[in-house]
């Protein structure tokens, strides 16, 4: 037998910590993640609010994201390898996924791109590597900044260790560099879960 | 009168599929009712999206929840909604239920579970009562479990072994993991005796069902070989190839009706079209599982029943168990060992099978002599994902780049993690009930339970005497980091009671036989009618039980009509 434990945040699991340690620390995330979902709170990753640019095109902020998190490297895969923004793609598509999340996944991309733009006067996929890990550093001081990027991290280890078919781990290079075995029958077309008669 | 059915039985899991195995097997028609879809194996794979990262075999919480209700400040108790929490009370929608899912720990319960009370005598606080049957009712029921649900493993001399009425079990042990030995070593060094643990899955095909294949992903999956026992596999595919038995998936139960006389007359339930659908029978089996059972009764009022059927006497819902104790773990280090001893401990696939129950009882000088139970060993789950989220933080900071991937080698590369878990009693408390929230509703519109879910201190007292054994064994198998931790949070997949069963009307809900005092076509058969819940993993004596209980309805409907097939 397993025994469940419970939840940290949306997708994290903990042996048994405090009771109400943890349940206040849960609805406080969960909070911040709507509120800054619904985007009626300012100063979100430490900065004013800006008026929402209908045209922001999130997915080449976030590609610079996501290899800031998982950079490649020679003898192991960084987000590029992994195709972490196809599977991130996939994420944002799916309705098993909150909505509120995968519109934070997406909003957050556009909040970044504005502090930068202030502390640079540059969008953040101009900036260089070493500013660009000052700025992720910076907006972790923020409860949302630190719950998205917190965020993207888990759904980057989905990308890097769940089953090929979901679009990420190509080729399972994510568990060839970890050593990983994993099980079988792995899922693969007509048995991934949309696909599933449920 | 002229029935769509002899026997309708709501759920599917394993207090269901007993039930209608058996019912079908003797000739009557049998009605299954289930709220999710009907999965097979060629839909279970080892998936860890599906299993434990999505609700995929469960309800999206928004759709369908639970709020629970825990100890606060000063006294108070705070409601939370899971679907704000995300604290998933949920385990497994679908034909077979969360039997699907589980690890298959097949320990019989011990003639002492059956007379705590009068064996240890009362605690303050706690509502511990003595069952109205013996162990001796239960063992021919086990017995048939392991026959036809399909148990493997040895039954060895063992200091605190159950009496069987059969001398072994009838298929050997899976194949065991070289730590299994290492384990045996160690608690010999300490003077402990590990029993190797029965497992309710196929060493070798049988019964139409294939071996297990030692994926090495068993807990939380669904069985893709049909080796593990799952009421879907083992029983329901039975029932259903006798021709007597209809399984109904996406129909999910929302009301019990019933007449002037305090009979059940239907039931009605939420069609996958949307449409409400009624259906009757001669005989009503509720089996939920025990949180679900509690509410759907609860929610059944009738004219004879203002508060919930067979609840005149305020007992519905009351007394609900988990299961007490905690989990630890130590970390086995490749640098500790050589080549050969890193490539025993990196196998995947075979089972540890070893569990401690020296401390079924025991005499302690702050507790007396107590209830104790068992400890449970079992190698680290091995999704990656969540392995992987420990990696992301250090020192309360988030960790990317580089650092990260160092860190992703340490935590994948060089150690393999051994867990225990420790399983005693959970006291049943006049604060650990299920009732209907007034706000909270379905997507149906229904009530959702209000869980209240308090812990009788004494719970933990007892886990952390088995715990610190635990800690001792690995710490004699040379683990390193080794830590546990024993807590008042409730194990969600462990669950029982709320109709405990009982000789009398006002202090149970049910009789002996799982019918409700109140209603003379109403059975229960999941693990609601447990009165205290020993300290073993439910699902066995659940199995057991409902087989019980089907031999009860055959009887009260005149015996077999067909000759046993």
């Amino acid at each position: 037998m397993i025994r469940r434990s419970r939840p940290v945040a949306t997708h994290n699991t903990v042996r048994r910590p405090e009771l109400m340690v943890w349940r206040r620390g849960l609805v406080s995330r969960r909070r911040f993640l709507i509120e800054a979902a619904g985007g009626s709170v300012g100063l979100l990753f430490g900065l004013n609010p800006a008026a929402a640019r209908s045209s922001f095109d999130p997915w080449p902020t976030l590609d610079a994201v996501l290899v800031q998190l998982l950079p490649s490297e020679p003898d192991s895969p960084g987000a590029a390898e992994i195709h972490a923004l196809d599977y991130l793609r996939f994420v944002v598509n799916d309705t098993k996924v909150d909505r509120e999340q995968r519109d934070f996944i997406l909003q957050g991309n556009q909040w970044l791109d504005d502090l930068a733009k202030e502390r640079h006067a540059q969008p953040f996929i101009a900036l260089g590597s070493d500013t660009r890990d000052r700025l992720l550093r910076q907006i972790t001081r923020t409860a949302a900044g630190e719950n998205w990027l917190s965020t993207l991290l888990s759904y980057l280890f989905e990308a890097l260790l769940t089953a090929p078919a979901y679009g990420g781990n190509t080729d399972r290079i994510g568990w060839r560099w970890l050593e990983y075995v994993p099980g079988f029958p792995l899922p693969g077309p007509g048995t991934r879960y949309p696909e599933l008669p449920l | 009168m002229s029935r769509d059915f002899d026997i309708c039985v709501i759920g599917s899991g394993a207090g269901g599929g007993p039930v209608a195995y058996s019912l079908a097997k003797a000739g009557y028609s049998v009605l299954v009712l289930e709220k999710g879809p009907w999965l097979k194996e060629q839909h279970f794979t080892k998936d860890e999206l599906a299993c434990c990262r999505r609700s995929v075999y469960t309800p999206e919480l928004r759709d369908e929840q639970h709020v629970i209700e825990e100890a606060g400040e000063a006294g108070a108790w705070a409601a939370t909604a899971t679907a704000e929490s995300g604290w998933n009370f949920w385990n497994g929608n679908c034909v077979g239920g969360s039997s699907n899912f589980m690890s298959g720990y097949f320990h019989r319960l011990k003639p002492v579970d059956f007379k705590l009370r009068s064996t240890f005598g009362p605690i303050a606080g706690a509502n511990i009562t003595d069952w109205p049957i013996g162990y001796g009712d239960l063992e021919p029921y086990y017995d048939r479990v392991e026959r036809l649900v399909g148990v493997s493993g040895r039954a060895a001399k063992h200091a605190n072994a159950e009496p069987r009425s059969s001398s072994d079990l009838p298929y050997p042990p899976t194949v065991e993991h070289p730590i299994s030995s290492r384990i045996d070593q160690a608690a010999a060094a300490l003077g402990f005796h590990p029993l190797q643990v029965p497992r309710a899955i196929l060493s070798q095909p049988a019964m139409g069902r294939r071996s297990c294949e030692y994926s090495g992903f068993c807990g939380s999956f669904g069985c893709s070989s049909g080796a593990k026992g799952s009421a879907r596999a083992a029983l329901l595919d039975h029932a259903v190839a006798t021709g007597r038995c209809e399984i109904r998936p996406h129909a999910k139960v929302f009301r019990i009706s019933s007449d002037a006389g305090g009979r059940i007359s239907s039931v009605d339930y939420h069609a996958r079209d949307g449409s409400v659908q009624r259906v009757d029978a001669r005989i009503y089996v509720v089996a939920c599982q025990a949180i679900e059972t509690s509410r759907l009764l609860l929610a059944s009022v009738g004219a004879r029943f203002a508060n919930g059927l067979a609840n005149n006497h305020a007992q519905l819902g009351r007394n609900l168990l988990f299961s007490a104790g905690g989990a630890g773990s130590g970390d086995m280090d490749f640098s500790d060992h050589d080549d050969a001893g890193i490539a025993a401990l990196r196998q995947v696939g075979p089972f540890v099978n070893r569990a401690l129950d020296d401390w079924y009882t025991f005499d302690e000088p702050q507790l007396g002599h107590v209830k104790g139970g068992i400890i449970e060993f079992l190698w680290d789950h091995p999704n990656a994902v969540v392995r992987a989220e420990n990696a992301k933080w250090r020192d309360g900071e988030l960790v990317w780049g580089k650092p990260l991937k160092r860190q992703l080698e340490t935590w994948f590369r060089t150690d393999r993690t051994l867990n225990f878990e420790v399983f005693n009693d959970w006291l049943p408390n006049d604060n650990c009930f299920v009732a209907l929230d007034k706000q909270v509703r379905d997507r149906w519109g229904n009530p959702v339970a209000k869980v209240r879910i308090g812990a009788h201190p004494h719970d933990q007292r007892v886990g952390r005497v088995l715990a610190e054994k635990g800690e001792q064994l690995l710490k004699q198998l040379g683990a390193r980091r080794i830590s546990s931790s024993v807590g008042p949070a409730p194990p969600p997949n462990l669950q029982a009671g709320g109709c405990r069963f009982g000789t009398a009307a006002e202090n149970s809900v049910l009789d002996r036989d799982c019918r409700a005092h109140e209603v003379e076509n109403l059975f229960v058969s999941d693990g609601s009618f447990m009165p205290t819940g020993g300290s073993v993993p439910y699902t066995f004596t659940i199995y057991a039980n409902s087989f019980r209980v089907a031999d009860r309805i055959i009887a009260q409907l005149g015996g077999p009509r067909a000759a046993p097939s």
